[in-house]
């Protein structure tokens, strides 16, 4: 099938944070990361401070010796990941299927949300839009059929690019690009194969198969495919799971009712646990029972607030036990679980500190 | 540059001032002092660009000059002199020898090209107002500052200056405290200005027991000049909210309680607090009053005290923080809580010239 994918990419996010804050900050050069008279390395630089051949990574105080005016701010992880939810979210409004790759950086799958092409470029732009709108930051975005090429797309118009590769020129597209482009390919792999003869990815697409495998070996797989364009990797959405439940199948079937809330209450105990681990909280409570001939019931209840708390989830399952429980049935299996979780917004805390003023002042 | 001075005489001066020297800086001079030596005075500088710091001593100057060292460096070498005489001499090429009994230690420094300028406040207005005063007003209002970013005009401590009154004001936007004093100001003397919180707390530590302080203030910039020294800093640009709409004029329950008393109480209170469940319970009943803690997955607490109350009952929460940080900072013996309900703001008071609002918590 065809897929739109793109890949937005903020243009050297940390620092434009900074410098959008900070105005005094906008057309010097600026390294956040390390200080520069300590070990450690930068993790972003403004494309002023690029000129100066400083990038990420690079140790602080290389960076220092390239560039001794420029202003080296500490790093504020708070703060971008307060600007990286905003981006998010902006994604979010539009697919739900993202995959963030980090604060700065996601794929999104538009196949289902695009008829075409033609479309999948005016979502792409649309959010390009939105981004500034929303943040005054600027991204790169690269749409192709397939992440590998889109993540090309991005990089190669930065800052502040957009850049489309069709399925018909993709091998058109990758033809003149040095081979380190190829994903997985990095300053070893890149070395082996110009020791080998491949300098750009002309160089991969001209050789067969077969030839690529004589003369590289188990590279030549990934790289054939990746050297053609062709990607047929997914865009892995994290999204959270929509219930957090547990079930229990009896060796032997039970008609005890102490036995039955002896096991919910361990159920109850385990989801509980899963819950906190995913720091996740739900108000819906669902029980589960399927008797001896394999019919099911459930039954669920919903709470005014949100829990992740044993002790009531038990309380909850026991009740919907009495109400469900077609008593004296021979039961095989029973379950318990929590679902309608809460948003980050909606989770309010037991206790919330008032403010003074009519916000805003 | 040469001089000889007291070690304990320099050692003070730059003790003074070293905290504001900018340690994270691409500009490197700002981690240093300035060092001038004139007449019979070494004048010491350090600047952050926000805050800056100048202090003023007497020395035996036999070749006037100046330079800059590093800070920190140069502070850690003098308190370390095994001799309470030192001597100090600067080349040209500002490479600075500092040698006391049988130590010496020679140390880079930098021209003072660089350096940033120490503001001038000529014809700037100006008042007086005795240390003690200016340095009660600031411990009873700063711990209020808040040090969100995002409100930036709330990051610094308020002083209006007006009517013969000096009135400071700081809130993080659920507290708020002020602090009043009648001072005698300059026929038609009216200024508000908002002062960054570092400004404060480094005046916070030369504000001496006694002797004035003088507060100039110029469009964007303040100064405070006191003893042999000077601090000048750049005032937060805003306007700060109107503080006055936030407390309550009309109270519906007051009692006075002894100071030492509630602080000890709210303390243990305090003990089975988390950062998730963040309040204490005060619960206002007829002469007496009981604190309440209760920790989900933790435990609870009470504490009752015996106060003189006689009016309705009234409970309302409070983060036990906010409260202790008004009775460590309160001169009086006795606290006044006036409070309306669980859902409004309480005030507590000392003298007739402080007060802090507190926002509740609320329960759900």
């Amino acid at each position: 099938m065809k897929r739109f994918i793109i890949h937005v990419d903020m243009d050297a996010f940390f620092a434009a944070v900074e410098q959008r804050d900070r105005p005094e900050l906008r057309g010097k050069p600026v390294v956040v990361g390390a200080p520069p008279d300590r070990r450690g390395v930068i993790s972003a630089a403004s494309y002023e401070a690029r000129k100066f051949g400083i990038r990420s990574a690079m140790p602080s105080r290389t960076a220092f010796q390239k560039c001794p005016h420029a202003v080296f701010l500490p790093v504020n992880f708070k703060r971008y990941e307060e600007v990286s939810s905003q981006i998010r979210e902006i994604f979010l409004k539009n697919t739900p299927f993202v995959q963030p790759i980090s604060l700065d950086e996601a794929f999104l799958d538009l196949t289902h949300k695009a008829v075409d092409l033609e479309q999948a470029i005016h979502i792409a732009q649309r959010i390009k839009e939105d981004i500034y709108k929303k943040t005054k930051l600027t991204c790169s975005v690269g749409v192709a059929p397939n992440k590998f090429l889109a993540k090309i797309a991005s990089d190669l118009q930065k800052p502040n690019g957009f850049l489309v590769v069709r399925e018909e020129f993709k091998q058109a597209f990758l033809r003149p690009l040095p081979i380190r482009r190829i994903w997985g390919v990095g300053p070893v792999t890149e070395k082996f194969l110009k020791g080998k003869g491949f300098k750009t990815i002309r160089d991969l697409q001209e050789c067969s198969k077969q030839e690529l495998v004589h003369r590289i070996g188990s590279l030549a797989q990934s790289l054939y495919y990746l050297a053609h364009g062709e990607d047929d990797s997914p865009v892995q959405s994290n999204r959270q799971p929509k219930s957090m439940s547990r079930e229990n199948t009896f060796e032997r079937d039970v008609r005890d009712l102490e036995v039955l809330q002896g096991v919910l209450a361990d159920l109850a105990v385990e989801v509980a646990k899963s819950l906190k681990e995913e720091d996740l909280k739900g108000k819906t409570i669902t029980l589960k029972l399927r008797y001896e001939n394999f019919e099911t019931h459930t039954r669920q209840r919903t709470g005014k607030q949100y829990t992740d708390q044993a002790k009531v989830i038990q309380s909850v399952g026991q009740e919907l036990l009495e109400q469900l429980w077609e008593s004296k049935r021979a039961i095989r299996l029973i379950g318990l679980g929590v679902s309608h979780f809460a948003t980050p917004e909606e989770e309010e805390p037991l206790q919330l500190q008032m403010e003074l003023f009519p916000s805003p002042f | 540059m040469r001089i000889q001075c007291h070690k304990e005489e320099i050692l003070s001066g730059i003790q003074q001032i070293q905290n504001v020297v900018s340690t994270r800086t691409t500009l490197p001079i700002l981690s240093n002092v300035l060092i001038e030596a004139d007449g019979e005075n070494i004048t010491l500088t350090t600047t952050d660009l926000e805050v800056g710091m100048q202090c003023k001593f007497p020395a035996k100057v036999s070749r006037p000059g100046t330079t800059t060292i590093p800070a920190k460096r140069f502070s850690s070498i003098i308190r370390e002199l095994p001799k309470d005489e030192l001597d100090l001499e600067v080349s040209d090429n500002h490479v600075a020898s500092i040698k006391s009994g049988s130590s010496f230690f020679r140390i880079m420094g930098l021209a003072k090209d660089e350096f940033p300028k120490f503001p001038d406040f000529k014809g700037a207005a100006s008042f007086q107002i005795e240390q003690p005063i200016l340095r009660d007003m600031l411990r009873k209002t700063a711990y209020c500052v808040s040090h969100d970013e995002t409100r930036y005009v709330l990051n610094g401590v308020y002083m209006v200056a007006k009517d013969n009154k000096i009135i400071c004001v700081a809130t993080d936007g659920r507290r708020l405290a002020l602090s009043e004093k009648n001072v005698e100001l300059p026929k038609d003397f009216s200024k508000e200005v908002i002062i960054p919180s570092k400004a404060v707390n480094e005046l916070n530590r030369i504000l001496e027991d006694d002797g004035t302080v003088k507060i100039l203030i110029a469009e964007n910039q303040i100064a405070f000049e006191l003893n042999n020294c000077v601090l000048v800093s750049r005032l937060i640009d805003g306007h700060f909210p109107n503080y006055k709409q936030v407390i309550p004029e009309k109270v519906l329950q007051k009692v006075s309680i002894d100071k030492n008393d509630l602080e000890k109480a709210v303390k243990r209170a305090a003990l089975l607090t988390t950062e998730k469940s963040n309040s204490v319970k005060f619960n206002f009943k007829k002469g007496k009053l009981v604190l309440d803690v209760n920790t989900p997955d933790l435990g609870e607490s009470r504490e009752e005290l015996d106060i003189e109350f006689d009016g309705d009952e009234v409970s309302v929460a409070f983060n036990p923080q906010f409260v202790q940080d008004v009775l460590k900072n309160l001169n009086e013996d006795n606290v006044i809580i006036e409070l309306i309900d669980e859902l409004n703001p309480g005030v507590l008071r000392g003298e007739m010239d402080f007060l802090c609002v507190i926002m509740p918590m609320r329960m759900s």
